[in-house]
């Protein structure tokens, strides 16, 4: 289920109930598990067994990996977790992507192939608990974390509702140990952890769903072609649309997990004040970054191995990386941007590594980041392309004949909070959501909450997904 | 564990719900002034599960799908009364009904009776606002139909301003911002309807009561019926030809399996028959699909008892007169296409006037 729906309402009501009654740590753990797999199967609920393998496969995995002795047996039960967690997620996610690629290829070698079309549903969320769960076996092969202690603290690592289909991408260093003893919030946390659901779903349901969504829409969905003022009024918007649709789901996310006194890190931290790219992917979907860092582009080579290694490793990531948020040419078009984003800031910084930039030149780079972050997402939002390129056109201005798409409203609505959105990012750049709420006056704290509340009602939301859940 | 912020948010808490409810309050009171009544929103979902009936065993049923005039103007409590069964509405306002028939053409569990709405300008120009409805059906997951349950029973009987013309972001966007040089402005479709649980519909009572709104809603047509926004000919011949073809093999699919279908032309009036009369000559598109798909076809203006009806907005019945309408409705159905009396049962392809469907009924 989603968290901007009637039905979790329900069912988190229930959850913290249930959490806070007076029961035995254990019991109040397996609550929590079938409750995670409850929320799991409101979608679809056979899709429950995937989870089912990917938690046993790891957790067997783990054991055989602390019990085997000789290095052979260990990387055989590694290869075992990283086989299964990759294959299942190439089944589901990439099957038809492959079809398609083999077909193209058959085709250019003049072979007529027509497979019949692979028609399968894609699992929600299989991205995030598949990495979750290949984190975990891959940490106890490196030595880096103990397996988990029983089969229940860990299933809940990897099912817990709050984390499950769309991050932050936990890791069981993180969460096993807080399974570990009884955990129930205070009153502060339960109702810090509600104002957090409230900033969260304000930002996916009002910002994302109400506002923004439909104005990228109008120029990415339909056949016209954009000039400069409607191309870059939906990239904006669409900029604004998937930074409030996935900080807002990681925010509720982290909320829902304090309401019940687990505590979650940070997924974003004001990433559209970042000055370069290295700074973005510090403050862009954290965890996924910092996963791939350790798990693709450290074992890779990292910047152990000289210039054109670590050029080769920063590539390979981004490459996959963006493939890993959809099966299409254009996403992994989208992380080769960045992959050579980073690329020449690592260049430059080498070239130029005494240079301090002044405040006008700092802010200066960072709108020059926050600039070419919006041309990645032309690949990122276009289905196609040839429609990457029509809007790309649009945006520097060679399609001069094109007709206006968008009204005064939604250019009015890009500006309001788009450039409220940047502006509150340079604010907040250094400090962080709690620093900035225990400063305020407690009277703007509750009129903001309250009219945040008020607006989630009356946009009327219809309980669309978030878009990072079909990654 | 993470930092919760030093902040009294005992106070805050009950602070902020209190000031919610009474923002709520304000702007509850506020649409109610405005003439709004609670009522089930007309989405997807409510139309999933209308659909679902036709599969959890009442595919013998009398079902209707069509636009908004059948929609709105057929009463189903008034023909349960009069029939003993209440069909079921999956007509959708703004769509085709052509992707509905196709999808109970396909539907094996479907084998009663249908009657599919042909209103001009939507069903021939292939408007597809609600197609997706289908897909939703489908595909509805658990937590969805949990969603629908709660929304339905809980919130939509008791809420006036949870209605999509009223929400947020619909209310800054129709408000009189400057035109974009170039961009034509066009009013959407204000609220024109209060739906049931059960889907059955009719006319909001303002439309009929309030001048002003009434004007609205005419002025919202009638930016349509400018030569100016006619489709180009081509493309609405083209149009025309694909609608009428595949419904037209939707219907023999149906009769094949032994359903018996009416197609049905409700009433219109004023300019935007005039409008339907200048762009969708009945002689080139009704009588044509009529032919074309070998099913009867009732047309509102060959029987005297389905006109002088009151349609505010020249497209839809007060609800009064849709019940009187209903009753009328029900009463040539039977006698002339369904009763066992009809002489022109399923012989169909032809639709002929007043005078000549009397004289063969009677």
């Amino acid at each position: 289920m989603v968290f901007n729906s009637l039905t979790f309402i329900v069912f988190f009501a229930c959850v913290l109930l249930m959490h806070s009654l007076p029961l035995g740590w254990t019991t109040r753990k397996v609550n929590l598990l079938l409750a995670s797999y409850l929320f799991y199967s409101a979608w679809n609920p056979p899709f429950v067994i995937l989870l089912w393998i990917s938690t046993v496969v790891d957790w067997y995995a783990a054991q055989g990996l602390v019990k085997s002795q000789r290095a052979a047996a260990r990387h055989a039960w590694m290869l075992l977790s990283v086989v299964a967690n990759l294959g299942m997620l190439g089944f589901f996610k990439y099957g038809q992507f492959l079809l398609d690629n083999f077909t193209a290829l058959m085709s250019l070698l003049g072979v007529a192939y027509h497979p019949a079309h692979y028609d399968i549903v894609l699992p929600v969320g299989i991205s995030f608990y598949t990495f979750a769960t290949m984190s975990y076996t891959l940490d106890v092969y490196l030595r880096r974390a103990l397996p988990a202690r029983n089969l229940l603290d860990y299933a809940l690592f990897v099912t817990f509702f709050p984390h499950l289909v769309a991050g932050p991408i936990m890791r069981p260093t993180e969460l096993v140990p807080q399974f570990e003893t009884p955990r129930r919030a205070t009153g502060e946390q339960l109702r810090f952890g509600l104002a957090l659901m409230t900033i969260g779903l304000f930002n996916k349901v009002v910002l994302a769903d109400s506002f923004l969504s439909h104005i990228a829409e109008s120029v990415y969905d339909s056949d016209k072609v954009p000039g400069a003022l409607d191309a870059w009024a939906a990239t904006l918007a669409f900029s604004g649309q998937i930074f409030c649709d996935f900080a807002g789901y990681s925010t509720t996310a982290i909320g829902a997990a304090l309401c019940l006194g687990f505590a979650m890190p940070d997924n974003f931290r004001f990433p559209y004040a970042a000055v370069g790219f290295t700074d973005f992917w510090r403050r862009w979907h954290i965890t996924l970054s910092s996963w791939l860092r350790d798990y693709l582009y450290i074992p890779l080579g990292g910047n152990r191995h000289g210039a054109r290694r670590t050029y080769a490793a920063l590539m390979i990531t981004m490459l996959l990386g963006g493939l890993w948020h959809g099966a299409n040419w254009t996403f992994v078009a989208w992380g080769g941007l960045h992959g050579l984003y980073l690329s020449v800031e690592r260049f430059l910084r080498a070239r130029f590594a005494n240079y301090r930039p002044g405040p006008f030149v700092f802010v200066a780079l960072g709108l020059l980041t926050y600039t070419l972050v919006n041309l990645t997402w032309v690949f990122f939002r276009a289905k196609t392309f040839g429609k990457a390129w029509a809007v790309l056109r649009g945006m520097f201005g060679t399609s001069v004949a094109a007709k206006p798409i968008l009204d005064t409203f939604s250019l009015l609505t890009v500006l309001v909070i788009v450039g409220g959105m940047l502006v509150t990012h340079w604010l907040m750049r250094g400090r962080t959501l709690e620093s900035v709420i225990a400063r305020t006056p407690a009277a703007v704290v509750c009129g903001v909450w309250a009219l945040m509340l008020f607006a989630i009602v009356i946009v009327q939301g219809a309980g669309s997904a978030f878009i990072y859940f079909q990654f | 564990m993470r930092p919760v912020p030093e902040q009294p948010w005992g106070r805050i808490l009950a602070g902020a719900a209190l000031l919610f409810v009474l923002l709520l309050g304000g702007w509850e009171m506020y649409w109610r002034a405005y003439g709004v009544t609670p009522s089930i929103a007309n989405d997807n979902g409510l139309w999933a599960i209308q659909r679902r009936r036709i599969d959890a065993g009442e595919g013998d049923a009398t079902v209707i799908v069509a636009s908004s005039r059948p929609f709105f103007d057929i009463q189903l409590p008034v023909w349960e009364r009069l029939d003993g069964r209440r069909p079921i509405q999956l007509a959708f306002e703004g769509t085709s009904p052509l992707a509905f028939a196709e999808d109970l053409a396909d539907d094996p569990h479907f084998t009663g009776r249908l009657i599919i709405g042909i209103d001009p300008q939507v069903f021939f120009q292939g408007f597809d606002s609600h197609d997706d409805a289908i897909a939703y059906t489908r595909k509805q997951s658990p937590s969805q139909r949990v969603g629908q349950w709660l929304s339905m029973y809980l919130i939509e009987p008791y809420l006036a301003f949870d209605d999509a013309d009223f929400a947020l972001e619909t209310v800054l966007e129709r408000q009189a911002w400057p035109p974009r040089p170039g961009k034509p402005w066009l009013t959407k479709v204000r609220k024109l309807s209060q739906s049931e649980a059960d889907r059955n519909t009719h006319l909001w009572s303002k439309v009929a009561d309030d001048p002003q709104y009434r004007a609205l809603a005419r002025s919202i047509w009638h930016q349509r019926f400018a030569p100016a926004m006619d489709p180009p000919p081509e493309k609405l011949r083209k149009t025309i030809q694909e609608q009428i073809d595949r419904l037209a093999k939707a219907v023999a699919k149906l009769r094949a399996r032994g359903v018996k279908v009416l197609l049905l032309r409700s009433p219109s009036d004023g300019e935007y028959l005039a409008y339907e009369a200048r762009v969708f000559p009945r002689a080139s598109t009704w009588d044509v699909l009529v032919k074309a798909s070998g099913a009867p076809g009732l047309h509102f203006q060959d029987y005297p008892e389905l006109q002088g009806y009151y349609l505010p907005e020249w497209s839809h019945m007060t609800r009064a007169d849709a019940e009187r309408y209903t009753v009328a409705l029900y009463g040539i159905i039977q006698r002339d296409f369904w009763g066992p009396h009809a002489l022109r049962a399923q012989s169909g392809g032809q639709s002929t006037g007043a005078s000549n469907a009397g004289n063969t009924s009677r």
